[in-house]
């Protein structure tokens, strides 16, 4: 059992530039995963929860970006974390298992025994090292994270049925009108490497029946048919769901937290749960306050070591300060992300916003918002360059990049 | 003769199309907003044009290489590092615009479109052998804008007032400038603004001069003036009896379509409207106010007005888009949706109707 031949390998699937506008405006400026949550790239929350998997080879990033994109990120956070970690750049959309499996001889170089696959936008605690353990101990094709939700919101999501005492899946649904179950997948799985059969089986299966003739037209018309190439495979809808009931997949249900990154809004709050998490995890990583000339602190809050903030600065709950951010005399930040470069002028007050790289705040003004992480305006967001001028309240509204904000604005959206 | 075009920034005004491509690059009855002044300068014997901008420098020279080997005339870039006013520039760029000639100098703006009568500017400012000459246009609202107030029978400029609060005149800065090279001598190398620093001196001198510009002028710097810059220009190109303006059965008032664009069966298409490369317009169409940038698709019955379709977006069969909706590159709305004054960022699928102005990111 878990000889020292059994590698692991971990794939994060990063997403690309064109899919995914739910992010704008923050990402105008910056691919989505390497926004920061927390003071780290939203990457690196999964990265190193990888970490922690034992006998852990390499660590791919598959995604749609450029390489030129990752590059740097990718030879730094291996250096940083001493792990081997590589991007792989698909040349066209295949899917949540087609990107796996287009990058299977890659994956399978060192022949691992098993192979997670993890999406970047998912915020989590990622029980890596226990989806392990019991999913040896399923001998099953795959074990995917679960967790339960209320039954109003679970609909969003692919519901998932297990058994109560095998934890095999029984049934798998994407996004059902009428309520399934209120356990949801959390984008989160653990494969053997049998997973590329099942995959290379759906393809075989859609090319043979793409080159059958006799389709009615009333089956052309079917979305279901509407063909998908043969080598564009979903994870959901096209292996787990068919393949449930079957004693190939498994669950492991989590307690902790977990939610999507889709919104600058939720950034805003999974930023604030990682803070949380470090509190228990690593606390040196957390801001203490500590001393005469520090500013005070309250509840979880990230300073970046080459940011300055002024003694009389009152900082947190959850507040994140990036690199060569100036925080002025009688600041005043709660629950916020400030990017780099940012200057916060005396005497502002910022609650419930993200504020963009090289922004500048104005004296005495105020960027705030209603705090609802899921509405569309619920958090301010001020995007790369914007300037908010003194004494001007910008409240429940997103500012793309380069703006100057003269007059106060509620609920806007400035383009 | 030498130009400088002052570009500028960012060109925030005219998102979403200014999230794909600088401002200068955004089409305008189907060429590059910047082409026309371009094209304009070297009409009248410019050899060198200088862009003065700030923001993505390497887009603009990429397709400028195009241009200058079209169009046979120097372009050069002078690159702002930080953004130097309306007047700065020129100081940045003093050395690509004095030669040994001594000739003057055109200095135009991107945002401008007019008639662009730089022949006759040529002869106003050899005739009053004056600093500095200065189109001037007349405008309903003046103190929207800074109002030059000249002498009536030379056109000698006595003050500049900006934004007035009573009525001092209605002939505003039209943006045209045709400078002496002592003028460049007044400017130092800092943020500064012509209007409000340079040109004042000048006409205390008693040495600026103001033409006022005949035929129209538009500052296309946002989408409202965007769409009634085309009705202004397309107007213009009637008055001169433009071949370049569309005929047959299926078109009513000014239309420009680019002759690799194809028009379907049964479509009604104009006043007021520019179809631009690649396009393609299926059968059932009615096109009115509008622009259609390169690569779009119009799907049958579909109904545009008074909107600006982005490229390569796609509109989809019966839907109806109006009330200033700006598409962005790639948006494609589907089929049977309505847009009311929907400003749709790039690479969006508008699945559900947009009943009231929204910004869609």
């Amino acid at each position: 059992m878990g000889g020292s031949e059994e590698r692991v390998v971990a794939v994060i699937m990063v997403g690309g530039p064109t899919k995914g506008t739910r992010f704008r405006p923050l990402s105008l400026n910056t691919p989505k995963p390497l926004f920061p949550l927390a003071g780290q790239p939203m990457v690196n929350h999964p990265i190193s929860a990888c970490k922690k998997i034992p006998n852990l080879a390499q660590i791919y990033l598959i995604g749609l970006y450029e390489e030129r994109d990752f590059a740097l990120f990718v030879s730094s956070i291996s250096n940083e974390l001493r792990v081997p970690v590589r991007y792989l750049k698909e040349d066209k959309p295949h899917g949540s298992a087609g990107g796996l499996y287009n990058f299977r001889d890659q994956i399978m170089e060192e022949s691992p025994s098993h192979i997670f696959l993890l999406n970047c936008d998912v915020c989590c605690s990622f029980p890596l090292a226990e989806m392990l353990v019991v999913h040896r101990s399923y001998g099953g094709m795959g074990t995917i994270l679960v967790i339960k939700v209320s039954p109003e919101s679970a609909s969003q999501f692919g519901e998932l049925v297990a058994d109560p005492v095998t934890n095999e899946l029984l049934h798998y649904t994407e996004k059902p009108e009428t309520f399934v179950s209120d356990r949801i997948n959390c984008g989160v799985y653990l494969f053997t490497p049998d997973i590329f059969t099942a995959v290379q089986d759906v393809s075989s299966q859609r090319k043979d029946r793409a080159t059958l003739r006799r389709i009615s037209s009333f089956e052309a018309l079917q979305p279901a048919n509407r063909s998908l190439p043969s080598d564009f495979v979903r994870l959901d809808q096209d292996i787990l769901s068919p393949l449930a009931g079957k004693k190939q997949f498994y669950v492991y249900e989590t307690t902790d937290y977990w939610e999507q990154i889709k919104t600058p809004g939720m950034s805003l709050k999974c930023s604030g749960l990682y803070l949380a998490q470090f509190r228990h995890t690593s606390p040196h990583l957390l801001a203490s306050g500590e001393g005469m000339k520090t500013a005070a602190i309250s509840g979880n809050v990230y300073i970046h070591p080459s940011a300055k903030v002024h003694p009389t600065a009152k900082i947190g709950p959850s507040a994140s300060i990036s690199a060569n951010a100036r925080i002025g005399a009688g600041v005043r930040l709660v629950n916020c992300i400030i990017l780099d470069d940012v200057e916060i002028k005396e005497n502002a007050v910022v609650i419930h916003a993200i504020v963009g790289w090289k922004s500048s705040i104005g004296r005495w003004s105020r960027v705030q918002a209603s705090g609802d992480h899921n509405a569309k305006l619920g958090v301010t967001i001020l995007g790369e360059s914007v300037m908010v001028e003194d004494e001007v309240v910008v409240i429940n509204s997103i500012v793309l990049p380069n703006k100057t904000m003269n007059v106060s604005v509620q609920e806007e959206i400035i383009l | 003769m030498k130009a400088l075009i002052l570009v500028g920034g960012f060109g925030t005004r005219l998102r979403p199309l200014t999230l794909s491509v600088p401002k200068p690059l955004v089409d305008f009855a189907n060429k590059p907003m910047i082409l026309h002044q371009i094209e304009a300068l070297k009409a009248i014997g410019v050899t060198e044009v200088v862009l003065a901008i700030n923001y993505q420098p390497e887009v603009m020279l990429n397709f400028l290489k195009d241009f200058e080997a079209k169009l046979e005339i120097k372009i050069t870039c002078s690159q702002e590092t930080e953004p130097l006013g309306t007047a700065g520039p020129l100081a940045l760029a003093r050395d690509k615009l004095i030669d040994e000639s001594g000739d003057p100098f055109f200095v135009l703006n991107s945002d401008v479109i007019s008639e662009y009568p730089l022949k006759e500017m040529i002869e106003f400012h050899k005739s009053h052998g004056g600093e500095a000459s200065i189109m001037v246009t007349k405008v309903d609202e003046p103190s929207k804008y800074g109002v030059v107030v000249t002498e009536e029978s030379t056109g000698k400029v006595e003050r500049f007032v900006e934004k007035p609060k009573l009525f001092v005149g209605n002939k505003i800065n039209a943006g045209i400038y045709l400078l002496n090279p002592s003028v460049l001598d007044r400017i130092q190398l800092r943020p500064t603004s012509i209007e409000k620093e340079i040109f004042p001196k000048i006409a205390a001198e008693g040495k600026l001069y103001a033409m006022v510009l005949p035929g129209f002028w538009m500052d296309i710097g946002q989408p409202k003036d965007y769409i009634t810059g085309l009705r202004l220009y397309l107007d213009s190109l009637r008055k001169k009896a433009s071949p370049k303006l569309a005929t047959g059965t299926n078109i009513i008032g000014n239309v420009l379509v680019d002759e690799s664009a194809k028009i379907g069966e049964g479509c009604l298409i104009g006043p007021d409207v520019a179809i631009g490369p690649g396009c393609v317009v299926e059968s059932g169409v009615r096109l009115s106010c509008c622009t259609v940038m390169r690569g779009v698709r119009i799907k049958k019955h579909a109904c545009i007005s008074s909107s600006i379709i982005g490229w390569h977006s796609t509109v989809g069969q019966w839907a109806r888009v109006e009330n200033m909706t700006i598409l962005g590159e790639d948006v494609h709305v589907c089929d049977e949706i309505y847009s009311n004054g929907g400003v749709v960022l790039p690479h969006k699928e508008i699945k559900s109707s947009i009943l009231k102005p929204e910004i869609v990111m």
